[in-house]
């Protein structure tokens, strides 16, 4: 284990590897390699899982379509799932599908297909505490979920595991954080520097987003782990985007306001496409979709039409999903490999490092595609690239090590009687950080006030808002909101936005204005996801919080609303950008620190 | 003979109707399925949205206030009777919302705290109380950055004072503590309370809670007799008591007046074939679960836009099932039939050429200041006219701000018109 660290602790350099993308791949080999001793500093433009790996399904399966090319691929993302499972089993969930096969003419050759696939399958569901398959008749289907609709020969069951990838991200970061790694949120590199004769890296210019202050940072190695901006990335370093290029591939998903059915249940698009619906923590998700996708990738967003395709999909099977009430989208960017194709070699693995010594950039690398389910093992493939570059011996130990919180079980019905606070809200503080609520429990009887709920639809109590902003790095209520699910529920955050603005400006000592601002950001934001998949019911709810929010608030008067980004937010701490409030009064909303 | 009026909705626009027309001599019958917007709002009356206001005054270099438009005395008159507002004839009022700001308003219901009132400078205590929702010290220093709290001197500080005698009322809603305070020896209890925590300190102005001051009228003012100085709501933006107390005040009202109120939903509103009594109503107006039709010579709609209920939205593809939707259609439509035309300000609305419904992306949440398509969707009208004896008001017509005293406006004119016009 004693290896030489030959060009470790270079007097050049200020830390050993930059990890630019706080996306599960950035985070994870963020962690990997503060373990294996290399000091780490990653830099992550908007917040950790902003981009695909806080809009994913959600789903940490065993990778059950390279069974017919590669099962030993299947195998290993089994093998990994298990693993994952192990470091943090409080953020997984078990999520049971169903199915279902429609009578037609080739519906008895589909079956036993499908029944052959799946029996191939349970061969390695063992590795990650999966259940076998169950083969069903049309009406043990739909005893199992009434819903089923169709003319259906019979179905199957199978075994996946669901997990929140937002939650996974930040234990990730706080976890190479403990071990002595800089992780920054809202600062964007701008530029990977690289020495002129040789090509290698020597730094990196980063920004911080809010203050505009720009900063450099010396290292002899960076790792592009941007996902779908990954080109854009490469651009940065002085390589041409095609040096590290990923099919960005959009994918949109539409949240109900509550648990529709037991199981998660597999359907058809008009155009073939596999998509589901999936009870997922409180909520029912429906996705998924995938599109290119040449737009503004911090501004991503669902669109009527992609819900109504969906909408229509899952119909087919569950037309009950028409009268439900949707009470939000979400929407995100895959990094797919570019260099896919129909040859069965390249569709037996969805992840690939990129060295760009062959691009003259020696020292830059590019972690491209991958699955938050892959994630660990990329990381791993990714550090051990670092520990041979680096000369460390150190093994890869993240699969063996507990990720924060995953280390003890905590019973959440102890958990509520102690801090006082209802079994729900226990319970959900307990799936999302695990031991660690232990921690924000010790806030709660340190000062009960904070055992308050802040938000009344996903019980969030004002312990762990604060707990967010001083433990894992969340600086605005959008990044609360993506840590907790905080007014993500029914209301849209018509209730608690303000609330947690306020929490989080006192948390940050920042003037109380601010955290006004940011709250209003975030509600304009999420009705800009929700108004895409309105339906009756929630329409009158709209109408509601648009007044509510009038009265109590008031609405920012900027016209460019109907297309805001997530950049708005720059520009308004941009000097001459102002909103409306702050022009009414002659004074900047929140002025440069 | 009188003529008969039949006005639909119990919001504030019909309650203004009903009393306009019952003032105009008219008999008067008033159908309402329940609770609208005017229920769910938390106490402020404008007459534009108060953004909309403090843009235009800031545009003009004024005082928010300075741009308060004098109002009309028969709408005084209305405020007046109803009794659960103050608005100011000429002046306007701030209140300090739940959410940390100190807002303009043209009036308010009596039992939130008027800012302008307390004159410049001083203190305003806000007693820590362990509810959700309401944070003493955070909410007491967001009011104090605000800058109008500013420009009125006012410093806003938590002190410690019992609100709550039960601990279960740390997590009971709103609504329900507000009623507690209806019993007289619960609010002297809270008046002795406040009184004790207004007396350990100096320059003290007005003591300032949550939503919480009674389901009956007058609460509040009692409670300032009772701690010396005035004490009152912060305003919530739904679900506050002050809809509760808008309903109150509203019942009494229509008893007063001798105001004949059907709590039924109406089905339609079609013109009356030959009337057999050889009567004149033009009108014939339908229930639900209810064969008979009523008969009256107007019909004012007041039935409230998508936030009362009186409008629905209905894509086609809502309730279409496995398959395709059968065909674009209107995407909204009225709580009843009525033969009227629904618009969105810039025109009758249309079927949507999609077979699903319209593209929200854009138009379903308000930019500037234009309304969002959901506030904006009602019946066209001219005025106050949608047809020949029938009549809209408040948020059921197309386009119109969204706010208490329009509604009370449109609603007082409709019920004159539809009591005198031929
Ligand atoms: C709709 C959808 C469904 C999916 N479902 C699943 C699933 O069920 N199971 C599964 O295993 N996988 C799923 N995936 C795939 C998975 O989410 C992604 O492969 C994975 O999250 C990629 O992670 P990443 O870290 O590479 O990229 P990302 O999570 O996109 O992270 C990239 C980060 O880099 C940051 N960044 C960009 N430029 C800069 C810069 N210049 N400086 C600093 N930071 C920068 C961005 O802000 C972003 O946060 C899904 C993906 C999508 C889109
Ligand atoms: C949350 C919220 C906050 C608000 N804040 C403010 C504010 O700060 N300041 C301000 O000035 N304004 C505010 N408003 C707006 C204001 O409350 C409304 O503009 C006003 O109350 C509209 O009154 P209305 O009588 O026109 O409609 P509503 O009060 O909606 O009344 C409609 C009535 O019609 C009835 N009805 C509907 N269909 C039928 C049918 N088919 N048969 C029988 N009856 C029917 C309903 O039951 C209801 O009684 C707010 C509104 C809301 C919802």
């Amino acid at each position: 284990m004693q290896a030489s660290p030959v060009r470790l602790r270079r007097d050049d350099t200020d830390v050993d590897v930059v990890v630019i993308g706080g996306g599960v791949n950035g985070v994870g080999v963020a962690r990997d390699a503060s373990q294996r001793g290399l000091r780490v500093a990653l830099f992550e433009r908007n917040d950790l899982a902003f981009g695909a790996s806080g809009n994913s399904s959600g789903m940490i399966h065993g990778g059950p379509r390279y069974l017919t090319n590669d099962p030993h691929v299947t195998e290993t993302s089994c093998r990994d799932s298990g693993h994952i499972q192990a470091i943090a089993p409080h953020l997984l969930f078990r999520i049971p599908f169903l199915a279902p096969v429609e009578r037609s003419a080739r519906s008895r050759v589909m079956f036993t297909l499908m029944d052959a696939f799946f029996e191939a399958y349970d061969r390695y569901q063992p590795f990650k505490r999966g259940k076998r398959h169950a083969r069903l008749s049309a009406d043990e289907l739909r005893q199992l979920e009434p819903g089923l609709a169709g003319d259906l020969m019979g179905g199957f069951s199978m075994d996946e595991w669901g997990i929140d990838g937002a939650r996974l991200c930040v234990a990730n970061a706080v976890d190479a954080m403990e071990r002595g790694a800089k992780v920054y949120v809202g600062h964007t590199v701008e530029r990977v520097e690289r020495r002129e004769d040789t090509g290698a890296v020597v730094a990196v210019r980063y920004r911080d987003r809010h203050t505009g202050a720009g900063g450099r940072l010396r290292t002899s190695v960076v790792i592009n782990a941007t996902g779908a901006w990954s080109s854009i990335t490469a651009a940065l370093g002085g390589l041409p985007p095609t040096a590290s290029r990923v099919r960005p591939g959009k994918g949109i998903h539409i949240v109900y306001d509550r648990r529709l059915t037991s199981y998660a249940i597999m359907g058809q698009t008009i155009d073939g496409r596999q998509i589901f619906m999936c009870p997922w923590e409180n909520v029912t998700v429906i996705g998924t979709t995938d599109d290119d996708f040449y737009g503004d990738l911090d501004g991503v967003r669902a669109n009527s039409e992609e819900v109504r395709y969906l909408v229509q999909g899952i119909a087919r099977v569950f037309p009950a999903i028409r009268n439900a009430r949707a009470i939000g989208t979400y929407a995100g960017v895959r990094p797919t490999l570019h260099a896919y194709g129909p040859s069965e070699d390249e569709l037996s693995r969805d992840h690939q490092i990129i060295d760009h010594a062959v691009h003259g950039a020696p020292g830059l690398f590019s972690m491209i595609g991958g699955k938050l389910a892959s994630y660990r093992l990329f990381s791993e493939e990714m550090a051990d690239v670092l520990a041979k570059h680096f000369g460390i011996g150190l093994r890869c130990a993240t699969h063996v090590t507990s990720l924060p919180g995953g280390d003890a079980t905590v019973d959440p019905f102890a958990l509520a009687e102690r801090a006082g606070i209802d079994a729900v809200a226990a319970r959900r503080l307990v799936y999302r950080h695990g031991s660690r609520a232990l921690h924000v429990e010790e806030r709660m009887k340190a000062r009960p006030r904070e055992a308050v709920a802040v938000c009344p639809c996903e019980p969030v109590t004002e312990a762990e808002v604060r707990y967010t902003v001083r433990h894992e790095l969340a600086r605005t209520v959008d990044d609360v909101s993506r840590r907790t699910r905080l007014g993500l529920g029914a209301c849209g955050g018509m209730r608690c936005a303000a609330r947690c603005g306020q929490i989080v400006a006192s948390e940050r000592g920042l003037p109380p204005r601010e955290g006004m601002r940011q709250a209003i950001n975030f509600l304009e934001r999420q009705a800009l996801t929700r108004v895409v998949a309105l339906g009756p019911e929630q329409a009158r709810q709209e109408a509601l919080a648009i007044a509510s929010v009038r009265s109590e608030l008031g609405l920012m008067g900027d016209d460019d609303l109907a297309t805001a980004p997530a950049w708005r937010q720059i520009a308004q701490s941009e000097p001459g950008e102002q909103s409306a409030h702050s022009r009414a009064q002659g004074e900047v909303v929140c002025p440069d620190p | 003979m009188p003529r008969s009026v039949i006005v639909i909705g119990s919001g504030v626009a019909g309650t203004a109707a009903a009393w306009g027309a019952r003032g105009r001599g008219s008999k008067v019958v008033l159908v309402s399925a329940g609770a609208g917007a005017s229920a769910f709002a938390g106490g402020a009356v404008d007459d534009v949205p108060w953004e909309q206001r403090t843009r235009a005054a800031h545009a003009l270099g004024l005082e928010a206030h300075a741009t308060a438009a004098k109002l009309p005395g028969a709408l005084l008159e209305f405020v007046g009777a109803l009794g659960v507002w103050d608005v100011p004839a000429a002046r306007g009022c701030y209140l300090a919302t739940m959410a940390g700001r100190v807002r303009p308003a043209r009036g308010r219901d009596r039992a939130l705290l008027d800012l302008e009132a307390l004159g410049r400078g001083g203190r305003v205590l806000l007693p820590r109380v362990s509810r959700p929702g309401w944070d003493a010290d955070a909410l007491a220093r967001a009011l104090g950055d605000d800058p109008f709290a500013k420009a009125l001197k006012l410093q806003f500080e938590a002190v410690d004072a019992p609100v709550l005698r039960f601990d279960e009322e740390r997590r009971v809603t709103d609504a329900d503590l507000a009623a507690r305070h209806d019993d007289p020896a619960r609010l002297a209890w809270l008046g002795e309370s406040l009184r004790s925590a207004v007396a350990e300190g100096t320059g003290v102005a007005a003591v300032l809670l949550g939503p919480w001051l009674g389901l009956g009228l007058g609460r509040a003012d009692k409670l300032a007799a009772l701690v010396g100085l005035p004490v009152g709501e912060a305003l919530i933006g739904a679900g506050s008591p002050a809809g509760l107390r808008f309903e109150v005040a509203r019942d009494a009202l229509f008893k007063a007046g001798g105001i004949e109120v059907i709590s039924r939903r109406v089905r339609a509103v079609g013109v009356a074939g030959g009337d057999a009594s050889g009567g004149t109503a033009r009108f014939a107006v339908s229930l639900e679960e209810k064969d008979a039709s009523l008969r009256a010579d107007a019909v004012v709609l007041a039935t409230g836009g998508v936030s009362g209920g009186g409008v629905i939205y209905t894509p086609a593809e809502h309730g279409a099932g496995a398959d395709l939707p059968s065909g674009g259609r209107v995407p909204f439509a009225l709580s009843l039939t009525a033969p009227v035309r629904l618009g969105d300000g810039r025109g009758a609305l249309e079927a949507t050429s999609s077979l699903f419904g319209p593209a929200l992306d854009t138009v379903a949440w308000p930019t500037g200041s234009r309304q969002s398509l959901l506030e904006a969707v009602g019946v066209q009208c001219t005025g106050i006219r949608a047809a020949h004896g029938l009549f809209a008001a408040g948020d059921a017509i197309a386009a119109r701000p969204r706010t208490v005293l329009e509604a009370a406006a449109t609603g007082w004119h409709a019920g004159v018109e539809a009591a005198s016009t031929g």
